[in-house]
């Protein structure tokens, strides 16, 4: 037993495996449990039916055109939002005027509940890829522009001035001091507007859209098909994992010097 | 030992703060320091010693006076200058050989023209077999190695010390007093170090320099007469302690008021 423990804590793949899928079983033991007590199938399916209905849904194909809408439309506009905010990020950094100016507007709209704009959007853009892309990017782009700036104030003071003694030039300082600090931060921000933008991109697609995750989910719940809600759900669960693993992997290649 | 390289010339700092008084740090410095020569400033805090030596390497710029190296006039920093400063100051993410070549790449050199180089002072620091590791992988004592390394490698005119062991345990202080004594005996760098370490600053120079403070002045110029190569021993040598203790009586009164000042 305790050699089971001190396994389970251990910082290795294997052991991560393990932990990761030590909870999904418990989740689906309890769901599984609480779907025994709650009969009725409109509020809750156990998860033999979900798995089922979203097998069902691979064969169909329907899976597949809205994994193809979905992730096309979240991706590039994920990308975009990474480009975008790394930009502004650096504008904001590199000038105090405009980060005076400019950060009371950006953090006012950061604050405000951009979703809930999603008809606006629409109604602005056309159903289709353009209010998908414009809505995913303003809740993505806020994360990045935050911790690109407060990375690249927070580099070390006395690097900057080690580098200015070897007589670095200003573009010198900042490929190899400040960019270099900022990074590890920049990629927090990108973890945060993943999650952020998958939200997104469901609203979005329950607002105008014929193919996607969001329009998915919302045609079933329209049918009372609770299965298939909460397979796509599950999907999506599923991706915002995947971003997250990947990118807190990136963050620790980075910055190694910061675990110990 | 031919002539002096470094002339500092009647040179005053006084820093502007914005909405409060101005805070003179030095005044009147005068100052010349020979080829070859290892010599150390000492004062109590506050006594503007690492401003000297941020204006000696270009980072500030004098109020009044000047800074000749070399018959040249110092006006911004420059490869004939190299810091080795008290803190941390590599870089993270860079290994031991890359933050050494780090100085060599900033000044335009191709990896394989920066490495051999960088690895004969990694060699000269007793830094082999650490090429790639990375500094939070190391001790401070191996870390301040891979600075002075750093700023030996760059081979510059003199060498800049501020401060190097104020961050090292007793024993390491020690250890790392000696093998700089090596490493200038091999390298015959013109060294300048700032120190609070009286007995550090006679060990390792030729001329100590006593500075007073607020605002610094040059209070006393002392030579060290104690013949070389200096080993750990000498620190127990009565001659050795007499000039510790005479410049331990010149700057004991500035050292207690500037503990007033500070707390």
């Amino acid at each position: 037993m305790r050699d089971i423990y001190e396994f389970f804590e251990q910082d290795s793949k294997a052991a991560a495996g393990a932990r990761i899928s030590l909870s999904v079983l418990c989740v689906l033991l309890l769901w599984q449990f609480v779907s025994v007590f709650i009969s009725n199938r409109l509020l809750l399916v156990p998860p033999a039916d979900v798995a089922r209905a979203l097998l069902v849904e691979i064969q169909r194909g329907a899976m597949w055109a809205n994994a193809v809408a979905t992730v096309t439309a979240v991706g590039t506009s994920f990308v975009a939002s990474v480009l975008l905010g790394i930009a502004i990020g650096l504008a904001l950094a590199s000038s105090r005027v405009l980060s005076l100016t400019g950060g009371p507007v950006l953090s006012a709209l950061n604050s405000v509940p951009i979703i809930a704009l999603a008809p606006l959007f629409i109604a602005w853009l056309g159903l289709g890829f353009a209010s998908k892309f414009v809505l995913v990017l303003m809740v993505a782009v806020f994360p990045v522009v935050v911790t690109t700036e407060a990375g690249l104030r927070a580099a070390d003071k006395q690097l900057i001035e080690a580098a200015r003694s070897f007589n670095a030039t200003p573009m010198q300082i900042f490929t190899t001091v400040t960019f270099p600090y900022a990074l590890p931060f920049i990629v927090s921000g990108i973890r945060v507007a993943w999650a952020r933008a998958l939200v997104g991109i469901v609203v979005a697609e329950f607002f105008g859209s014929f193919a996607g995750f969001g329009f998915a989910i919302l045609s079933a719940s329209q049918t009372f098909d609770t299965a298939r809600v909460l397979g796509y759900v599950i999907v999506l669960g599923v991706m915002g994992l995947f971003g997250s693993i990947l990118f807190e992997t990136i963050e620790r290649r980075l910055a190694p010097w910061r675990q110990e | 030992m031919s002539g002096d390289l470094l002339r500092i010339e009647k040179l005053d700092k006084t820093f502007d703060r914005k909405g409060k008084a101005s805070v003179e740090a030095l005044r009147g410095i005068d100052l010349t320091i020979g080829e070859g020569e290892f010599v150390s400033i000492v004062g109590a805090s506050g006594s503007g010693k690492s401003t000297l030596l941020r204006i000696i390497d270009g980072l500030l710029l004098p109020t009044a006076g000047s800074v000749h190296l070399d018959g040249k006039a110092v006006t911004r920093p420059g490869t004939d200058r190299a810091m080795v400063f008290q803190q941390d100051s590599l870089l993270p993410w860079k290994t031991v050989i890359e933050n050494v070549a780090y100085g060599l790449t900033l000044a335009g050199a191709d990896w394989s023209a920066a490495e051999p180089v960088a690895q004969r002072f990694i060699d000269l620091t007793g830094l082999r077999g650490f090429e790639s590791n990375y500094p939070h992988q190391l001790s401070g004592g191996m870390r301040q190695r891979v600075n002075v390394a750093r700023a030996l490698a760059v081979n510059p005119r003199i060498l800049l010390l501020d401060e190097p062991f104020a961050s090292l345990d007793a024993q390491t202080r020690e250890i790392m007093q000696t093998e700089l004594l090596t490493i200038w005996q091999e390298s015959r760098k013109t060294v300048l170090l700032i120190t609070h370490q009286i007995d550090e600053a006679v060990f390792l120079s030729d001329t100590v320099v006593v500075f007073s403070a607020r605002p610094g002045t040059v209070r006393s110029v002392i030579p060290v007469p104690i013949a070389r190569p200096r080993a750990l021993d000498v620190k127990r040598q009565p001659a050795f302690l007499k000039i510790v203790d005479q410049i331990w009586n010149m700057i004991e009164a500035e050292v207690r008021a500037s503990m007033k000042f500070n707390t």
